[in-house]
């Protein structure tokens, strides 16, 4: 079975992270107190404007957008470019690479039980909290199946990305600068700082040309459609797909002209 | 022990510092990475910023420049935090791994010693960053320039890196009695960003909050009401620098406290 050396890497994954109760526990309380930052910040912004709905989004919209991409990122960020930086920079990833597993899916596969813990342990509390402090805004419908398939997705194009990101840390022995870089690009870019409806014109169409806005704008737009209309939602997650299978392709590639350049000092 | 003064400190501080700086410099793309990094964040930041007031033009009656400056405000004052004291960062692994029994055995100050290992370079691109922020914004605003206005603004900036070490010792030294500490560390550091905003946008209770219990408030918006709003600097303002090295004396204290205590691992 192929299948289940997977299952058993996200196993041992879910059992791991059930060890730091406390600092998911930490997460959950920052998710809160930044809602309520964003809650006060917009609430202010929002007065002080002349409508109620700016650039297509209301108050209650653009709170549950930016929250919720906070949530999605607290859940999404694995750390891979730290991991594979230190795993180079030490020579351990010697031994992974003799694993006889692709060390791209090791990688992966070892981080989904992460994934699975932090998505109901911070991502739900976070969003039923968001749910209830809106008043319903959130409709409770087909838009929910649309966004966590469209998070799915979105999980493997931010992780092929990291894993792009992570490759560089080969030629460079930098983690932190190329990190820091990575972060900022992804964060902005996908809408994670501000909703991308916000962004002038020019920029708002550079932007949709580029796989980032699939990681977080995507899953985020389709959740807030309250009544979908099956071409968007195709679209939007179409897309996704497309830039899930290029991002793939691209990382691996780069992974294995880059695995014939490895110096590992020692070992 | 004999007391040591604060000449012996200061040429100790020097000797290591070089030797620091040495060590990076063999590093020499990293260094170089992580400075278009610093750079590359804090242009991110400019530009959320500039996306939002192009949206709204002002915020709960501050303008644009106003809050550019608060904003460069609150680069420049948490650059000593950046620089000085980023050791802090590996405080957790150092603790974990047993290394940090080194430093008790030194004849001189914990904290120093432990503090003064590392300068981050960096950290300098964010300074230059800020101050050119706030002199657009100093201008921009047609405020004028006295010797005293720039005595008012160094001790007040001197005051908020004040805060902000000491929320990041407290937050660094959690790692004696907690495992995870990085959590801990990370909000704190998330917190520092929401110090750009006005405080009045707040409710009563998160005004409390802010001020007394995480005194974000003080990295940015109390010491600059001083320069921006002459008229109407609240008692709290005044008294800032005062709260700012009892914070920081708390902060030492509770530093010092965990190390002293600190058993080693046994190897």
């Amino acid at each position: 079975m192929k299948l289940k050396k997977y299952l058993t890497l996200t196993r041992a994954g879910i059992i791991e992270s059930l060890q730091y109760r406390l600092s998911t526990f930490v997460m959950v309380i920052g998710n809160l107190l930044y809602l309520i930052v964003v809650y006060f910040l917009w609430r202010a912004i929002y007065n002080s404007a002349d409508s109620d709905v700016v650039n297509g989004m209301t108050f209650y919209d653009t709170l549950i957008y930016l929250v919720l991409a906070t949530a999605l990122y607290g859940f999404m960020e694995i750390y891979a470019v730290w991991e594979m930086g230190r795993a180079i920079q030490s020579g351990k990833i010697v031994l992974d690479l003799l694993k006889p597993m692709e060390y791209r899916s090791h990688l992966f596969w070892s981080y989904s039980g992460t994934f699975i813990v932090n998505f109901i342990a911070t991502f739900l509390p976070t969003f039923l909290v968001v749910a209830i402090v809106t008043h319903g805004t959130i409709h409770f419908g087909l838009n929910l199946l649309f966004f966590v398939i469209s998070v799915v997705f979105a999980v493997s194009i931010n992780y092929s990305i990291d894993f792009l990101v992570g490759t560089i840390c080969l030629y460079t022995e930098s983690i932190w600068g190329i990190n820091i870089m990575k972060q900022m690009v992804v964060l902005l870019l996908s809408g994670a700082t501000i909703p991308l409806a916000f962004f002038p014109d020019t920029l708002r169409t550079v932007v949709s040309y580029l796989p980032f806005q699939s990681i977080y704008n995507a899953p985020l737009t389709l959740l807030l459609n309250g009544t979908p209309d099956p071409q968007e939602v195709l679209r939007t997650i179409g897309t996704q797909i497309i830039w899930c299978i290029v991002m793939m392709l691209l990382s691996k590639g780069f992974w294995k002209v880059s695995l014939r350049q490895i110096t590992v000092n020692g070992g | 022990m004999q007391k040591k003064g604060f000449r012996f400190y200061l040429r100790i501080y020097f000797k290591i510092l070089a030797q620091d700086i040495k060590s990076k410099m063999s590093y020499r793309a990293d260094f170089i990475i992580s400075t278009i990094g610093m750079i590359c964040t804090n242009i991110a930041g400019f530009i959320s910023f500039w996306i939002l007031f192009r949206n709204f033009p002002s915020v709960n009656g501050w303008g644009y420049y106003e809050m550019l400056f608060l904003y460069g405000f609150s680069l420049v004052s948490l650059t000593p935090v950046q620089c000085l004291f980023d050791n802090n960062w590996s405080l957790r692994m150092n603790v974990f791994s047993g290394d940090f029994i080194k430093y008790c055995f030194r004849p001189i100050n914990i904290f120093f010693y432990y503090q003064s290992e590392v300068f981050d370079i960096k950290g300098l691109g964010q300074l230059a960053f800020g101050i050119g922020t706030l002199i657009y914004a100093w201008v921009k605003l047609g405020l004028v320039f006295t010797p005293l206005m720039l005595l008012k603004m160094i001790v007040f900036l001197i005051t908020a890196s004040l805060i902000m070490i000491s929320l990041q010792n407290a937050a660094a030294a959690t790692c004696f009695w907690i495992q995870n500490s990085f959590y801990i560390l990370d909000l704190v550091c998330r917190f520092r960003d929401y110090a750009k905003y006005p405080i009045t946008i707040f409710s009563p209770f998160f005004r409390f909050l802010f001020t007394f219990v995480m005194p974000i408030a003080f990295i940015a918006y109390y010491p600059s009401l001083v320069i921006l709003r002459p008229d109407e600097v609240p008692v709290l303002s005044w008294i800032s620098p005062v709260i700012g090295c009892i914070f920081f004396f708390a902060s030492y204290k509770f530093w010092m406290h965990g190390a002293t205590k600190y058993s080693g691992t046994g190897s």
